[in-house]
């Protein structure tokens, strides 16, 4: 069962020291997404890297359509990679939606989390008055249509890559592994999960502290949201970053690294 | 502060398509004068500006999923489809391609915006085609999950039908079998007294015993026929089947059937085709079923009526010889006529008041029929008399 998770969800381990720090990819990518970022902790910590099921390197025949109708599935992703691995005291860092899973996770089995660390969450991208969350329905299903027309087939970003190498033309082209690829039928599901999700109910109940990293500027989850978020999660921190966008992990990761860190100074040292 | 450019070459800036520079934090450092124009906005409101300002809110969060990281992780983007907004607000397709290096020691995201106007029309319409294909997908897979899931109903009820069926054949046989044997005991002691044996019987006693023994045959004869019936319900009935020329078997008949259509008063015609056909049946069987449908048509006809016995070739159907038992009856009613063929149906009339016969012949003869490789089938109106038709496989087919 361990090993068929392991496989399943692509799980990475590196990383010298011992209490984990699991990173969760948002939708739209996959595990390399932390590329820049996952390495700096790995003299510190125990780093687990893994791919939700349908997406990157998973076993995608895995996938079960109603399993991941909901962020549930995906939250059983995190569980089952955290039993197969046997994790305890586990530093969660979740991108946008891996936010809201994590958060999902963290509810089911509080004892196993330290500390969760939030990038660009949302509880709701869709706008309820009086709350905001940045988007009218119409955005959302925008959205959906833009992904099945990049889907259509002459967009084929999803395939694997030739790369040429215009400095060494001895090897020709190579064929790269493909970052972020995905099954069109999976992502287009992953997103309506995604951002049809209305999490704001299960905030109350989050007893692990955690960190809520707000960028500048986010139109994907802007500032009223970060502030809610902060208000309804007990135990939180919220940083606002200089770094402007979604993906600060891979626009700004100097910042992205040094207020992880400063966050976990305290935790490290108590442990 | 965001780094600005904003020299750029002439033949860019006046190219037929958009191009937009901007770096890891998406802010705009050159933009040409062919997507200003377009999206009408001056240079000096774009430069140093995030460029997602120039997307639909939809298109903005594909910005942030799809473009940046793909841009970030594999140095280049080919033809991503994506919605720009113009400052008046009105929606234009774009497909973008974008690569990134470093310029001057800084990453770099240069991005040709092609606008897509004919074709984009054309995605619609492709995309419109494939959600209903998709639809019409998902429905064919429910209907067809529906299908199997009646079809596993519909066999499990077979099989449930199958078994209460070979109960109650079984039931049958075996009720047939318990019956027979205390009617037996009553008919042979009936005879018993009647012969005088257990001392002289007085002429109310003869005639009291005649009525016990006419009931036990009655009954005897029903009974033989649930067996029958039974028996051939459940398969259990073997055929032999030979090669067998009509000829014989009407002239069996007809010294069987005749002293009862004397007794009648009934005229008995045989029509015969030149060459007799030649059947593959069994002779038993064929026998039986004859003489059924002239017993019938017997008890069904009255004095002074007429019976015909005819064996019909059809030139059409040349693989099939059809024997005819046709009677002058009153008939029946139309919407009736495949009921006889039902067990325990009698079809009431005036002629068959009274209710004598099992009502089981019919419906045993058929299956007879059927179990030879043919049919038994009947045409009748009210009034004008009934036809029975046999169809058996001919042999001698020309």
């Amino acid at each position: 069962m361990s090993v068929n998770v392991l496989e399943r969800n692509n799980v990475a381990v590196s990383g010298r020291g011992t209490q984990p720090m699991l990173f969760a990819h948002g939708f739209g990518c996959d595990q390399h997404m932390w590329r820049f970022v996952a390495p700096a902790f790995e003299d510190d910590y125990r780093v687990v890297l893994f791919d939700y099921v349908g997406g990157g390197g998973s076993d995608a025949s895995a996938y079960d359509p109603k399993r991941y109708s909901s962020l549930d599935g995906y939250a059983q992703d995190v569980l089952d990679v955290i039993h197969a691995l046997d994790l305890r005291d586990v530093i969660f860092v979740g991108h946008s939606v891996s936010s809201m899973i994590g958060i999902l996770a963290a509810n089911r089995e509080p004892d196993r989390f330290a500390r969760l660390i939030l990038i660009g969450p949302s509880p709701r991208y869709i706008n309820d008055p009086p709350y905001v969350g940045g988007f009218e329905r119409k955005d959302i299903d925008g959205l959906f249509d833009m992904m099945d027309r990049n889907f259509i087939g002459w967009a084929n970003f999803l395939a694997p890559a030739i790369m040429k190498n215009p400095d060494r033309p001895e090897l020709g082209e190579e064929l790269v592994e493909s970052f972020c690829s995905t099954d069109p039928v999976i992502a287009r599901r992953f997103a309506e999960a995604t951002f049809y999700a209305d999490n704001r109910r299960d905030l109350a109940a989050v007893r692990v502290p955690s960190l809520i990293l707000q960028c500048t500027d986010d139109m994907v989850a802007p500032l009223p949201v970060g502030r809610y978020l902060d208000a309804q999660l007990p135990h939180s921190t919220m940083r606002i970053m200089s770094a402007t966008g979604h993906c600060p992990h891979m626009s700004h990761p100097e910042e992205t690294i040094a207020l992880i860190s400063e966050y976990l100074q305290p935790a490290t040292v108590s442990a | 502060m965001p780094r600005v450019v904003c020299d750029i070459p002439e033949l860019l800036d006046r190219a037929p398509c958009g191009f937009v520079s901007f770096g890891d934090d998406a802010c705009i450092t050159l933009v040409n004068t062919t997507l200003l124009d377009r999206l009408g906005y001056g240079r000096d409101e774009l430069l140093g500006k995030h460029v997602e300002m120039l997307f639909t809110r939809a298109a903005q969060i594909f910005y942030q999923t799809h473009l940046f990281p793909l841009v970030k992780l594999h140095g280049r983007v080919d033809e991503l489809f994506l919605l720009a907004q113009t400052k008046g607000g009105e929606e234009l397709g774009y497909l973008c391609s974008a690569v990134r290096y470093e310029r001057d020691g800084l990453p770099a995201i240069d991005c040709v915006l092609f606008e897509v106007r004919e074709r984009r029309r054309f995605e619609d319409a492709l995309l419109a085609a494939k959600r209903v294909a998709e639809q019409a997908n998902a429905q064919l897979e429910a209907q067809a999950l529906e299908l199997e899931m009646q079809q596993q109903l519909l066999q499990e009820q077979t099989a449930e039908l199958e078994r209460a069926n070979r109960a109650k054949g079984e039931f049958m046989a075996t009720m047939s079998h318990e019956l027979r044997t205390p009617l037996n005991a009553i008919g042979g002691y009936a005879q018993l007294l009647e012969g005088g044996v257990y001392g002289p019987v007085n002429p109310e006693q003869v005639q009291a015993i005649g009525r016990i023994m006419r009931g036990q045959r009655r009954l005897l004869g029903l009974i033989n026929a649930v067996l029958n019936l039974a028996r051939v319900e459940s398969g259990r009935i073997e055929f032999t089947l030979v090669d067998l020329p009509l000829g014989e078997i009407v002239g069996e008949l007809a010294v069987m059937i005749e002293p009862q259509m004397a007794a009648k008063g009934l005229v008995y015609r045989v029509e015969l085709p030149e060459d007799m056909p030649i059947v593959r049946a069994d002779r038993e069987k064929l026998v039986q079923v004859l003489l059924n449908l002239l017993s019938n048509a017997i008890k069904f006809t009255e004095s002074g009526g007429g019976i015909t016995l005819r064996v019909v070739v059809d030139p059409s159907r040349a693989d099939t010889a059809r024997i005819e038992v046709a009677d002058t009856g009153r008939g029946i009613p139309v919407d009736r006529v495949e009921a006889v063929f039902e067990p325990f149906v009698q079809v009431r009339s005036a002629q068959s008041r009274g209710g004598e016969g099992t009502g089981l012949g019919l419906a045993i003869s058929r299956k007879l029929a059927r179990g030879m490789g043919g049919d038994l089938t009947a045409t009748s109106e009210l009034g004008k008399g009934s036809t029975f038709i046999v169809t058996l496989p001919r042999i001698d087919a020309a």
